[in-house]
């Protein structure tokens, strides 16, 4: 056990120092600071100009722009990891030590996650800037970091898997972007294309007064009403497609994030705007709705309190998370597959030293 | 047969429609360097990848130093350096703590593995250049730096694929008697080389290979009955031919005369007759190394 935790540690040590820790990482590091230098800046600006409190808002925005920099860094440190080696000569040295398989795989998705990490680190700073302004809850801070954690490690195992799949570097690092832009962006295009192949009929009644209810000004004078109008149409239903939706990372955090709300039921941050959106997308739609001007009781309501919506919701980032990290250990068992020796198969074109 | 040493027997491996090893059986004794000779393509660095416990074979069986590789490779490995023929190499990393490094993969506690590391890089000479990164070594520079990595965890079994390709003269003798010495402490040495000029004063015993497998041992025995080249040089060379007139199946070269003779009793017969004769000879040697010639002999063989 003592033996593995070190082998692993020395898997670490090196990928950190020979991989890692070069000047281009450390530039990538300098240009991320600046982005995020301006970003909070701009927001706290635009914020003060709103009058409102700025806190909350700004720190879910950096917190959105630190994901996006992580993922759109990740796939570059982490796709490369197994079959760059194997490119170098380096990978078969390694294999012939005592290095098991999963050792090797382990050691390298974990180095890889810390690359990632080193990105959040340099955000923090600026995390806390936008926090001292006010209003920023340590509890939304501390699950929105925690899940910006998780989900860079999800793209490092990723890029690792591939890595050790695809026989070039190259292919392998587009592949893990293609993967992330497809959770990013695919997930949205095929939630909004799904839901319009399956339409669903609603029912629209309404009733509203006759004309002989007002007077020449427009006045109502008696509340009576025409017999109802029923009209029926189709709409584009989302309830069932959620689960795609919960593959987004960006919905994943939102959705971890407890929501917070001001007094009239307002988001307080991006992440609670999210949040309501993508958990409102469950609520079946009202098959029938009925309007009446003459007995307003009968109204069918759809306007819901978010805080509502959210209690009687399947807590979407549970079921994202899940899939995430099913993607995650799929793509490390891939891995240590690959890299298993004495190997009886080898892929097509790849040179084992 | 010594089961500290390599035992290979039937070993076969295709990479689909490539038969790159066909039928390979041979052993290797411990204290020895067994040469492993063969044209390019023939399948001795496939057979490599299998001894080092990277490739599976498809059949046949090998054990080293009684172990099985493919049932156990761990176990193989612990007992095995490997210097494989591509020279790669963690390009940031120095030389010193490639060394290191590869000492703690093999399970080295952190001070014994540096410890480890000075030693080697004195054993191949790189002092000057430990501290520097490992992609400013030059060809030669790196075959030491994978060698002395070959070396890390003490190996009873050394394979060293093509490990003199790129050195110069001098680091080539350093080289050799290197790997005497190793050979000397009762480790097997297998040594993949084209360049028979190095193993034939390196090697001790010979496994040649041809497309894909060993020759056999009594195919290489009556080879080595045949007749064979001696090379003769003297002062005067008319003088030589005059003594040499009559044979029909004399050649030259730029170095001297060529003279077969069929085993070495017949070469000193020669020799003695020509110094009867007055001929004041300057040289006579065989005209090229043992492992040189049986190479081209099957060489001429298989295209016959």
């Amino acid at each position: 056990m003592r033996s593995s935790v070190l082998a692993v540690g020395t898997v670490v040590d090196l990928e950190l120092r020979q991989r890692v820790r070069s000047t281009a990482w450390y530039v990538l590091l300098g240009v991320a600071a600046v982005l995020l230098l301006s970003v909070t800046l701009l927001l706290l600006a635009t914020a003060g100009i709103f009058g409102r409190d700025g806190g909350p808002q700004t720190v879910s925005a950096v917190v959105f722009f630190v994901l996006l920099l992580g993922t759109l860094v990740t796939p570059a440190l982490s796709g490369g990891a197994i079959n760059g080696d194997r490119d170098a000569g380096t990978l078969a040295t390694t294999q012939v030590t005592l290095i098991r398989g999963w050792q090797l795989v382990l050691g390298k998705f974990l180095a890889a996650w810390t690359a990632a990490l080193a990105f959040l680190v340099v955000a923090l700073p600026f995390l806390l800037i936008a926090a001292a302004f006010g209003g920023a809850d340590p509890a939304v801070l501390l699950t929105a970091l925690a899940v910006t954690v998780l989900e860079l490690g999800v793209i490092a195992a990723l890029g690792v898997g591939f890595s050790a799949v695809i026989s070039r570097p190259i292919f392998s690092v587009v592949t893990t972007y293609l993967v992330v832009a497809a959770l990013s962006l695919g997930t949205l295009v095929a939630f909004g294309l799904g839901g319009l192949v399956a339409p669903v009929k609603v029912t629209n009644t309404s009733v509203f007064y006759s004309e002989g209810a007002f007077d020449a000004d427009g006045k109502l004078v008696r509340p009576v009403c025409d017999p109802p109008v029923v009209q029926t149409y189709d709409v584009p239903s989302y309830d069932r497609l959620w689960p795609i939706l919960a593959a987004n990372p960006y919905v994943v955090l939102a959705d971890a994030v407890p929501g917070r709300f001001d007094r009239t039921g307002s988001p307080v941050d991006a992440f609670a705007a999210l949040k309501v959106a993508e958990r409102g997308v469950q609520v079946p739609i009202a098959r029938t709705s009925y309007h009446s001007d003459c007995d307003p009781s009968r109204d069918t309501d759809d306007q819901r309190r978010p805080e509502s919506v959210l209690a009687s919701t399947v807590p979407t980032w549970t079921v994202g998370l899940a899939i995430h990290l099913v993607l995650a250990v799929l793509a490390l068992l891939a891995a240590v597959r690959a890299v298993r020796t004495p190997a009886r198969r080898l892929a097509r074109g790849t040179r084992i030293a | 047969m010594d089961p500290a040493g390599i035992v290979v027997e039937g070993v076969r491996r295709s990479f689909g429609s490539t038969h790159a090893v066909r039928d390979m059986r041979f052993s290797a004794s411990p204290g020895r360097v067994t040469g492993l000779i063969g044209p390019n393509g023939s399948g001795k660095t496939t057979l490599l990848l299998m001894l080092a416990t990277l490739l599976a074979p498809d059949a046949g069986t090998i054990r080293i130093g009684g172990i099985d590789p493919v049932r156990d490779p761990v176990a193989a490995r612990a007992i095995i350096g490997w210097m494989p023929d591509v020279l790669g190499s963690w390009a940031s990393l120095t030389t010193r703590t490639t060394l290191e490094l590869t000492g703690r993969l093999y399970g080295l506690p952190k001070p014994r593995a540096a410890a480890r590391a000075d030693e080697l890089i004195a054993l191949v000479g790189l002092g000057d250049l430990a501290d520097r990164p490992t992609r400013v070594l030059s060809r030669g520079q790196k075959q030491r730096m994978s060698l002395a990595r070959a070396l890390v965890h003490d190996p009873s079994v050394l394979l060293l694929d093509e490990p003199a390709s790129g050195l110069d003269p001098e680091a080539r003798v350093d080289l050799r008697l290197l790997v005497r010495s190793l050979a000397a402490e009762g480790r097997t040495v297998l040594v993949s080389s084209h360049v028979l000029a190095e193993l034939e004063e390196m090697a001790d015993d010979a496994v040649y290979v041809q497309q894909g497998a060993t020759v056999d041992p009594d195919r290489l025995e009556a080879l080595r009955e045949g007749p064979r080249t001696w090379r003769v040089r003297a002062e005067d060379p008319a003088a030589l031919d005059a003594a040499l007139a009559g044979r029909a199946d004399l050649d030259e070269d730029h170095l001297g005369r060529l003279v077969p003779v069929r085993d070495e009793a017949e070469a000193a017969d020669l020799l003695a007759r020509l110094i009867g004769a007055g001929v004041r000879v300057v040289a006579f040697a065989p005209a090229s190394g043992e492992l040189e010639r049986t190479f081209l002999e099957l060489s001429k063989e298989s295209r016959a």
